[in-house]
Order: structure tokens, then C-alpha cells, then sequence
């Protein structure tokens, strides 16, 4: 098993200027130096194998560049950038090598007379903790250039979404970490986008940590949209802190990538919360793709509804492991998850496992999981009425995944979805090589 | 315009069609009944091209066209229609979106321009109007939740938007009431003339007093033991199927 080198690794985290951050990553590094990578005898990592970013994450300690504020996009990135900028109405801030850009500025400034207040992680007062506590959230702070904390203040109400996002050029080696801490105070209601986006296709790996917490009565619709190129590593977490009466809608869509894993932890902290996760994969060649979601109802009532769907075609594997825990005394808990999978292929593989642990009396759960094949029936009616078979079956996925695309709660980005999701169903259902 | 001859078919190791021929011209309107598991469905599946069935022997000609040869998709897109005895729910497409590519696919075909999106919102009001359907099964998933009376008229809606030259009813009629049988009835009628063929799978006789047809074959044990015109479709209903049993054997 690929080992990261750990002498690099410091070498690496003292060349980091010292600012506030310093002693968060020093902790980090500390904690990261016991726990390393996760390997494949971690149960949460089973499935998912890390050596090939461990290997970029090498080469990158070795000779890498990271870039800040100041750095200038290529041309090419820029271009990359504008594919969505253009097409969503946002106000955009560009992660770009999992540091923010220069335009963050222009934009924290007109932010703020909106009631969001923007500033640098590494010279804030720290007032929330910097999570790090587990393999890959102490590997990302202690490599951690700079992160943002985003304010939403109490009663603010911005219609037009705020959006993320990241890109790593190919200049700087292929390691970045990126953090976001976002705190959405009482009453407010915001739409956040995330977006991962490629310039070129050179092997990259990006460690993207977003914290969300959601204080009392305020509402949170959250779109993340992963279309990277092959070749990508992408290991991302959300943590999120649900307080009383807080709504939050989450959408994750991964389009793109080699090897992509998604840990979405959702933690209803006080009643009356209610959260709804969706999500819908893509997946063709050799790509992997593994969402593991937690929600733990810790209090009632409060109610979750989580559905994931799958495409899988050619060799692709995916992996979905949703975890729904009911502590002692969260009653009226009303909790449902499930996940559906259609795989194209008889190579492709899904491995599944929606768990429910119950410890409270008074709770209302379901889940389930299917995997099939597609409706040879619906396939001969369709063809029946004259569709070519390639067509029926692009039919077929398309209504399959329209489900989730349904459940895109930002209006603004849901053509631009649907489009991006258009595409790469033709591909995924144009590479069937049986 | 169809040419069936000697045509043997199987299902797995089940044999359905046993040497079935029969002749369809342009104009003319077929009735084949016969009793359960004589191969009524059997041959319009084969007709528009499953592959779960296996033809063994025999040849089926479409205007001079072998559509053994014929995927599916030209099938359809050469003129010919299977309204499906079970149609399929498949949530999550839309109706209107399906006919669309259904109509596109045909006119590509033929080398012709795509439909113009509000002439072909404008043709299918009109003929939902005639039979009795209510528009918003336009913007509804194909077939889903629909109840049974509500698919066939479905299926004889894309036959009247489809146009076809050649039309196989796989028994449209069944699970239908007197009103939903008229409207089907109206719906293949207006359908009816000089170019077009229509073949009318049933088990009863009740469709046929609606809709006439110009020859009434009885199937039996995979193969047509009777040919007549519409009096032996009386005949049938009145001495049942019991009688034509002793034919197949003959």
C-alpha cells in the first residue's frame, strides 16, 4: 500500500506562512501523522481506495505550488470558470488550487450590503472550530493555504444564490484542500451552489471541507454540481448543524471524475428540522463513485427524506452507504432513505447499504435500496413506436434520473442541471461496450 | 400489403404459430379471433418484431419488404402499428415528448422535415378531442396510472397521430366499457381507407358490431383453421369456441 511521506508532509506544512491558522494546522498535522490515509480496512472505506491520491499527494509535497488571493487565472481556466457563470445567475466566488481568487474580493464587498459578511479564515478570530477530526478533515487542514468564512446574517434573505466554484489548474500539481465555513444565522434564507468544475485533464486530487451550521428558523437550498474531468480525485465533506425549526434542501449531482467520494454528515441538533437529500450519479468507463451520507436525528420531532439514484454503465462502480441514526429520545423522528440503481452493464457494480439504527420508541422509518436493469418491455414499446434503441434507452435513463433533477429546490440552476446531466447521459449511454 | 406464410414461431421451447399464413390487402379490414393461447398475441408480436419470439420457418412480407429482416424501430417507422394488448406504464416519460420522437423518427425516415412543435399540439388536441381523452394525459407519463379503459384509448390516440399503413390491434377491446368501446370503435373507424390496412385482434365479437371488418379468420393452436366474412364472426359467438376446437384437429 502507497504511504504518504510523512517527513514531506511537515516539511510541507512549515513552509505555510505563519498566520492564524498556524496552530490549527499544527494540531491537524499532529493528528493526521497518527491516523494517515484511510485504507480499504476501514469500514467506512471499504470500497474506496485511496492509493492513487496518496501518489499525487507525494509528487505534490515534493515539487508542488499552491496559489493565493493575488494569482491570476489562466485564460484557460477563466474559460472554464465562465461555462457556468454564464449560464447560472450567482454571485460567484472562484476556489481556484482550493484557494479563493482575487474576484472574491469585488464580490464580498457587494455581499456585505446584503447582510453576508465574507472574510479570510487566516486572519478571522476563529470563532468557530476548524473540524479535523478524522483522516481526511486533518489532512486538509494541516495543508490548509487559506478557507473562507461565509456570514449569513440574522433575517437576511438574498433570492439570487450564492455560489462556489472550484477549479485546480494544472500548474500547481494536482493537490488542493479548500474549506468553507458557513453560518447561516437565525431566520435567514439562502441558496448555495457548489460546483466543481476541470481545466484540462491532467490527474488531480482536491480535499474540499464545507462546515454549515443553520441557527434557528433559517433555510438553506444547497446545490452541489461535480463535473470533473477524468482523471480527478475528488474527496469532499459536508458537516452540517441543523438547530430548532431549520429547513435545509441538498442536491449533489456527480457528473464527472475518476474516483469521487461524497460524506455528507447532517446533525439535527433541535426540533422541528427538516431536511431533504437527494442525490444522482452518473457513472461510465472506470469511474468510482461513493456517497456516504449520515443524518442523526439526535432530538425530535424532525423529519429527513433522502433519496439517491444511480447510473452505472461499462466497468463503473459505485458505492452508497446512507446511515439514518435515531438517538434515545429523538421521538417523532420520521425518517425516510432510499436508494435507486440501474446499471447498465454486466461489468458495472453497485454496492449498497442504506442502514437505519433506532434507539428511540416513537419514530416513523423506511428504507430501501433496488438494483436494476432497464424495463426490456418499456425498451420494445418504445422501439415499437419507432426509437431507435439508443433513443429508448436515453428515454428510459432520462426519466429514471428526472426524479432527482425534480428536486433541484435553486430555479436558476436547474436548466443548466438538466443540460450538464443531458450530456453526460448521452455519453454514459453511447460507451455501453457490450 | 402483409404477406404471412407458413410462418412457425416459438417461445422458449413452446411452439405457438404452427404454419400460420395469411394475406392483408391495402383497405381492407381483418378480424382474427380465436380462444386463449391460440397465438393471437403471439402474432402481432412477432409482426412488430420481439425478440422473444423465435421464427423457426415461414416469411413474413410487408409491401414487398421481408420485415423478419426489420428491426423494431423501421418497422414502426415503415408504417406499421402494434396497439399492445397490455400497454406499458413507463413513468417519468412524457406522453407528448414520446409521440413527438415518434412522429420525428418516422418523418427523418422518409426525409422529411421535423414537426412543428404547435401544429403537432394543435393535431393532438384534436384527436384527443375525438376520442373523449382529456389533454392533460399529454403532459402525463406514457401510460402511468392510467386505468385500463384509459390505455387502450391511449394506444388508439398514437395509432390516429402515427398514421400507420398497416395497424395490428392486439385486443383493444378487452377490459373496456360500452362507452370506452365506442370510442376506440369511432377512433379505428376514421382510420379506415383505400391505402390502409387494419388488423383487429379479438376474443369476443363485441367490437365487431362497431367495427366491420371485411374478413373474420379463426385462429386455433397457432394457425387459421376458418376464414370468413363477418357472419362467421357471429356464428363463433353464438356456438363459442368449442366448436372450432374439432377444426384444428381436422
Amino acid at each position: 500500500m502507497t504511504a504518504i511521506s510523512h517527513q514531506l508532509l511537515e516539511t510541507a506544512v512549515n513552509r505555510i506562512p505563519e498566520d492564524a491558522l498556524t496552530p490549527a494546522r499544527k494540531v491537524a498535522l499532529a493528528q493526521f501523522s497518527k491516523l494517515g490515509f484511510p485504507t480499504i480496512r476501514d469500514e467506512n472505506w471499504k470500497y474506496t481506495n485511496l492509493s492513487r491520491a496518496i501518489e499525487l499527494s507525494n509528487t505534490w509535497l515534493k515539487n508542488g505550488k499552491t496559489s493565493s488571493l493575488e494569482t491570476k487565472l489562466t485564460a484557460t481556466t477563466e474559460q472554464a470558470i465562465k461555462e457556468i457563470t454564464e449560464s447560472v445567475d450567482a454571485h460567484w466566488i472562484v476556489i481556484a488550487n482550493g484557494n479563493a481568487t482575487c474576484s472574491t474580493l469585488s464580490v464580498a464587498k457587494s455581499l456585505k450590503s446584503c447582510g453576508v459578511d465574507i472574510t479570510k479564515l487566516s486572519n478571522d478570530g476563529m470563532n468557530t472550530a476548524i473540524i479535523a477530526d478524522d483522516h481526511m478533515t486533518s489532512f486538509n487542514v494541516a495543508l490548509l493555504q487559506d478557507g473562507l468564512r461565509v456570514k449569513v446574517n440574522p433575517s437576511t434573505k438574498i433570492s439570487k444564490p450564492l455560489g462556489f466554484i472550484f477549479i485546480d489548474e494544472a500548474r500547481c500539481n494536482g493537490l488542493s484542500q479548500a474549506r468553507l465555513i458557513i453560518d447561516v444565522e437565525a431566520d435567514a434564507k439562502i441558496s448555495i451552489i457548489e460546483a466543481h468544475v476541470s481545466v484540462g485533464s491532467t490527474a488531480q486530487f482536491a480535499n474540499t471541507v464545507i462546515q454549515l451550521r443553520i441557527a434557528d428558523n433559517a433555510c438553506v437550498d444547497f446545490v452541489r454540481i461535480q463535473e470533473r474531468a477524468d482523471g480527478h480525485i475528488h474527496v469532499g465533506k459536508l458537516i452540517t448543524d441543523l438547530q430548532r425549526g431549520t429547513s435545509f434542501n441538498y442536491v449533489n449531482f456527480d457528473f464527472g471524475g475518476s474516483l469521487i467520494r461524497n460524506d455528507v454528515f447532517i446533525n439535527i441538533m433541535a426540533p422541528d428540522a427538516s431536511v431533504n437529500l437527494h442525490g444522482l450519479y452518473l457513472a461510465t468507463a472506470n469511474q468510482h463513485i461513493d456517497n456516504h451520507t449520515q443524518i442523526e436525528h439526535s432530538v425530535g420531532p424532525s423529519q429527513s427524506r433522502e433519496e439517491y439514484r444511480g447510473i452505472l454503465n461499462d466497468s463503473s462502480r459505485c458505492v452508497f452507504n446512507g446511515k439514518v441514526i435515531v438517538h434515545k429520545g429523538a421521538d417523532g423522528t420520521d425518517a425516510e432513505q432510499s436508494n435507486h440503481n440501474l446499471l447498465l452493464s454486466e461489468k458495472a457494480e453497485i454496492d449498497t447499504k442504506p442502514e437505519l439504527e433506532i434507539y428511540a420508541d416513537d419514530v416513523k422509518c423506511a428504507h430501501g435500496a433496488t438494483v436494476g436493469q432497464l424495463d426490456q418491455s418499456a425498451l420494445f414499446y418504445l422501439c415499437s413506436r419507432g426509437l431507435d434503441r439508443e433513443e429508448a434507452v436515453q428515454f428510459l435513463t432520462r426519466a429514471f434520473a428526472a426524479r432527482i433533477l425534480a428536486t433541484v429546490p435553486i430555479a436558476t440552476i436547474r436548466s443548466y442541471v438538466d443540460q450538464t446531466m443531458s450530456r453526460h447521459l448521452d455519453t454514459l449511454v453511447n460507451s455501453d461496450t457490450q | 400489403m402483409l404477406e404471412i406464410d407458413n410462418l412457425n414461431t416459438t417461445i422458449g421451447d413452446t411452439e405457438i404459430l404452427k404454419g400460420l399464413s395469411l394475406s392483408v390487402n391495402a383497405g381492407e379490414v381483418h378480424a382474427i379471433m380465436g380462444p386463449n393461447g391460440s397465438g393471437k398475441s403471439t402474432l402481432s408480436q412477432v409482426i412488430a418484431g420481439h425478440d422473444d419470439y423465435i421464427v423457426t420457418s415461414g416469411s413474413v412480407y410487408y409491401n414487398g419488404k421481408n420485415l423478419l429482416e426489420l428491426a423494431p424501430e423501421e418497422r414502426a417507422r415503415e408504417g406499421v402499428f402494434l396497439g399492445f394488448q397490455y400497454p406499458v406504464e413507463i413513468p417519468g416519460v412524457n406522453n407528448a415528448y414520446l409521440l413527438k420522437a415518434a412522429i420525428n423518427a418516422k418523418r427523418r425516415h422518409k426525409g422529411l422535415n421535423e414537426v412543428d412543435a404547435f401544429e403537432f399540439l394543435q393535431l393532438a388536441r384534436e384527436k384527443m378531442e375525438a376520442l373523449d381523452m382529456d389533454p392533460s394525459f399529454l403532459n402525463r407519463g406514457v401510460n402511468e396510472g392510467f386505468s385500463g379503459g384509459e390505455k387502450k384509448r391511449n394506444e388508439i390516440f398514437q395509432m390516429t397521430m402515427l398514421e400507420p399503413h398497416l395497424a395490428i390491434l392486439d385486443e383493444t377491446d378487452s377490459g373496456l366499457d360500452i362507452d370506452a368501446l365506442q370510442a376506440v370503435a369511432k377512433g379505428i373507424n376514421a382510420m379506415r381507407n383505400p391505402k390502409r390496412a387494419i388488423v383487429v385482434i379479438t376474443h369476443y365479437q363485441r367490437l365487431l358490431d362497431y367495427v366491420e371488418p371485411d374478413f373474420v379468420h379463426v385462429l386455433s393452436e397457432g394457425r387459421i383453421v376458418r376464414s370468413g366474412d363477418k357472419t362467421l364472426a357471429r356464428q363463433l359467438e353464438e356456438k363459442g369456441y368449442d366448436w372450432i376446437r374439432g377444426m384444428a384437429d381436422a
